[in-house]
């Protein structure tokens, strides 16, 4: 289905303003937008790095399509809340996983499953999280099947990101194309900075009000560096290196021209495997070690939490809806994707039969790395498959495809084509869970084409929700209103005394 | 038998280190046949020691000396008293299917991921099989010291089961190793076990020898009685057969990295010198004799 326009090619009710000052704007006036909005981001370094099959990297200017996508407000409404919801309830599940494993005890997710997750996590096994929080920004992946019903692709809580491509597109296009706008209440977007930097001073283990945050970055080569500046830049905090911080008594700390400063808050933007060589990879030297040893002495607050990669992983997806249901009691509001693990030999044989029309992921992937979509496969590619899966199939999970919606997209003749698109928006789980509205839009550039990742030469839209008839909003927080709450004062009293008595009787006959 | 146990590690540097930081796993565990009745560790230059156990269960001593130095000690006393394992289940190849064994055996059995295919696992897989789980076990911890040569230096301890067969030689991690991998691919599930092991002929003789850390295995196997409880087997490939009480376990897990007895690291000079010894004593000889009197 097209999101803007009718099956019979009219414009929906609620894309008409915009399909009518797209074409006053016209040929030309869009044109002319694509070449200044190239020209701003190259300025920028709004780029991406581009990673083909054979490994060779280019960056290009992140491409930002200038057809916006639209969301009306009960829409958004669902999603939010369904997102909310999913996190939540993937947060509780990494918490059971590292402590009690009560999803396994009710037989719900099978335990050898979690063990053979890559991502699960063994040193941080019994750690408490302050706040209880490790889930901390998260990036779902969203698609609408073929009668628009929104599903979740796949679960992103370990680094997720694109949110800096989200604020930047928004930006851009106010700049580019402001007549747009002109006949829609877009809700804003701009505040995400100051919910993350609330978030991450909440869960500061810190007794004063002045928690010090520092963004992580593995440094200018990582594929995301624009976006770790970016949140450092936007949130007024240190942007630091491995060789910027130190563990000394268990606690974090930065290195400044003033000596050692303590760090209460890190929001790190790379993997588990390379932030403690003592707690993980021993062959690595990389990272800050003891890292992990202050954090299990609750001295620094990780976001995300390491081992969330437990909870993202594509064979686990398939129990998000069984989470959902024992963790919080409540239905699932976003579906999954019908998804197939391939451990058991009767799905297994159900699968090999049909590989023509389902999606093959492989589970320790990310990035579209190694997906087969079955109708698009050559014939020869499917026999490899068939091997491969024998072989391995724990290695490997099988989903329904879902034929994604479409966004009209501009074209390089200047008129519109419809694409397929996704949608990741950003959820910060701290004191609660914020999700800003919209998120990032993927689109994938080429007709029929269902690959929207960046990484394989995918672009995005800005993604506005409507205003109309929204819930009221929390208040948006400033910069002076995202000091973490202060501790309790000391009007409560003098000290009590606090025991209790061993008073079990004898049995009663 | 009671045993004393004495491992000191002594550092070396080039020049002055800091930010030492050390994770220690060197505690007897708590076992059906074993206990650890004392226990100390103690480090020079002096450093504030944290413990926690675990995601195996072991427990973990970690510590750090920040301000330069150039000699490390870590000088760790224990007192255990070990007693002979019950003998083991004899259950047959199809014990390994019940739900009662899969639920035992956990992440044990699942294949070694990080192990690359390797030439020769196969034919070592199909010629090391015997009529039961437990002849299996046993069948291995004879063939591996017979096919590969015990030497040192001849593996490094990042090794993988790929350099033993290559090289035809390693130590007994790599023996352990081997053996882990064979089992799984039996359906057996096995662990990596650390420990001490007394080394001398449990009737007597020395009462006090110098050895070293030791690596063995623990087996699941089956019950032989229908629906009965499945057992780990203690069992050391290195020395042709099953464990006895001479063996002190410190902890298990998947193979060496989960269960390292020290891994550390130092901002500094490369160069180190390390001279580490374990000296075992055993306490019960003189008992044992006016026990039998």
């Amino acid at each position: 289905m097209d999101e803007l326009f009718e099956p019979d090619g009219t414009p929906r009710a609620v894309a008409r303003p915009l399909v009518d000052a797209l074409e006053r704007l016209g040929h030309d006036g869009l044109m002319d937008a694509g070449r200044r909005r190239d020209a701003i981001f190259v300025a920028q370094a709004i780029t991406f790095e581009t990673t083909g099959e054979g490994g060779a990297t280019h960056e290009r200017p992140f491409p930002l399509d200038l057809v916006p996508r639209i969301l009306a407000a009960s829409e958004w409404d669902s999603i939010k809340h369904g997102l909310a919801q999913r996190i939540r309830a993937l947060n509780h599940f990494v918490d059971d996983v590292y402590h009690g494993r009560e999803i396994v005890r009710q037989g719900l997710v099978p335990w050898r499953l979690v063990a053979s997750c890559p991502h699960f996590e063994r040193a941080v096994h019994d750690i408490h999280p302050p706040g209880g929080v490790y889930t901390h920004v998260a990036g779902c992946d969203l698609v609408r099947d073929r009668d628009g019903t929104w599903r979740v692709l796949e679960d992103n809580v370990r680094v997720p990101s694109g949110v800096s491509y989200v604020l930047e597109n928004r930006a851009a296009m106010a700049r580019l194309v402001p007549e747009l706008f002109a006949r829609y209440a877009v809700r804003p977007i701009e505040h995400y900075p100051q919910i993350l930097l609330r978030a991450l001073r909440a869960m500061a283990p810190s007794a004063a009000s002045d928690a010090t945050v520092v963004v992580w970055t593995p440094g200018p080569a990582n594929p995301a560096y624009f976006e770790h500046a970016f949140l450092a830049r936007q949130m007024g905090v240190e942007l630091v290196e491995a060789s910027d911080l130190v563990v000394r008594d268990d606690m974090l700390y930065l290195r400044t021209t003033r000596g050692l400063e303590r760090a209460h808050t890190v929001y790190r933007r790379l993997d588990d495997a390379f932030i403690d060589p003592l707690a993980f990879r021993p062959d690595s030297l990389l990272g800050v070690p003891g890292l992990i040893r202050a954090y299990r002495a609750g001295n620094v607050a990780i976001a995300n939490a390491p081992g969330t990669g437990v909870a993202d992983d594509k064979a686990i997806y398939r129990f998000v809806p069984e989470m959902i249901r024992f963790y919080l009691s409540e239905e699932p509001i976003l579906q999954n994707v019908e998804t197939y693990l391939l451990s058991d030999p009767e799905v297994l044989e159900h699968v090999l039969e049909h590989l023509d029309t389902l999606v093959i992921k492989p589970t320790g992937e990310s990035g579209g790395r190694g997906v087969m979509i079955g109708p698009d496969a050559e014939e020869s590619e499917i026999v490899r498959m068939r091997g491969v899966l024998t072989a391995e199939p724990d290695r490997w999970i099988a989903q329904d495809l879902v034929e994604l919606s479409t966004v009209p997209t501009l074209g390089s003749d200047g008129a519109l084509h419809p694409r397929h698109v996704d949608l990741r928006p950003f959820a910060v789980f701290g004191e609660r869970v914020d999700i800003i509205p919209g998120g990032l839009t993927r689109v994938a550039l080429e007709e029929g084409s269902l690959i929207v990742n960046s990484s394989r030469g995918g672009g995005s839209k800005d993604t506005w929700v409507l205003a109309d008839g929204v819930e009221p909003e929390a208040p948006v927080p400033t910069l002076a209103d995202t000091a973490a709450p202060e501790l309790p004062d000391l009007r409560f009293g003098q000290w009590n005394d606090q025991q209790q008595q061993q008073q079990q009787q004898g049995p009663s006959d | 038998m009671h045993f004393t146990i004495r491992y000191l590690s002594e550092y070396r540097y080039g020049g002055p280190v800091t930010d030492n930081l050390n994770a220690l796993r060197v505690r007897p565990a708590a076992t059906l046949c074993q206990q650890c009745d004392e226990f100390q560790t103690r480090i020079a230059p002096e450093a504030r020691m944290t413990r926690h156990l675990d995601y195996f269960g072991t427990e973990v001593q970690e510590f750090a000396v920040v301000a330069p130095h150039d000699e490390l000690t870590i000088d760790v006393r224990a007192r255990a008293i070990t007693r002979a394992p019950s003998p083991p289940p004899d259950g047959t190849w199809g014990g390994l299917q019940s739900r009662a064994y899969l639920d035992a055996a956990g992440e044990y059995v699942l294949p070694w991921k990080d192990q690359p295919a390797t030439p020769g696992l196969d034919q070592l897989q199909e010629r090391i099989r015997a009529e039961s789980p437990l002849q299996t076990l046993r069948l291995l911890c004879q063939e591996i010291p017979q096919r590969f040569e015990y030497r040192r230096g001849a593996t490094y301890v990042s090794s993988d089961v790929g350099h033993l067969l290559e090289t035809g030689a390693g130590v007994c991690q790599d023996f352990a190793h081997l053996a882990i991998v064979l089992l799984r691919r039996h359906g057996i599930a096995a662990r990596y076990v650390s420990g001490y092991l007394w080394a001398a002929s449990t009737d007597g003789g020395a009462k006090s020898m110098e050895v070293d850390t030791h690596a063995w295995l623990e087996a699941l196997l089956p019950s032989a009685e229908p629906g009965g409880e499945p057992g780990w087997v203690s069992a050391d490939p290195t020395n042709s057969g099953l464990a006895d009480e001479s063996y002190v376990k410190i902890g298990h897990g998947r193979f060496y990295s989960d269960v390292p007895p020290v891994k550390g690291i130092y901002r500094g000079t490369a160069r180190s010198e390390l001279s580490a010894t374990v000296t075992m004593a055993r306490l019960d000889l003189a008992d044992s004799a006016l026990a039998a009197a």
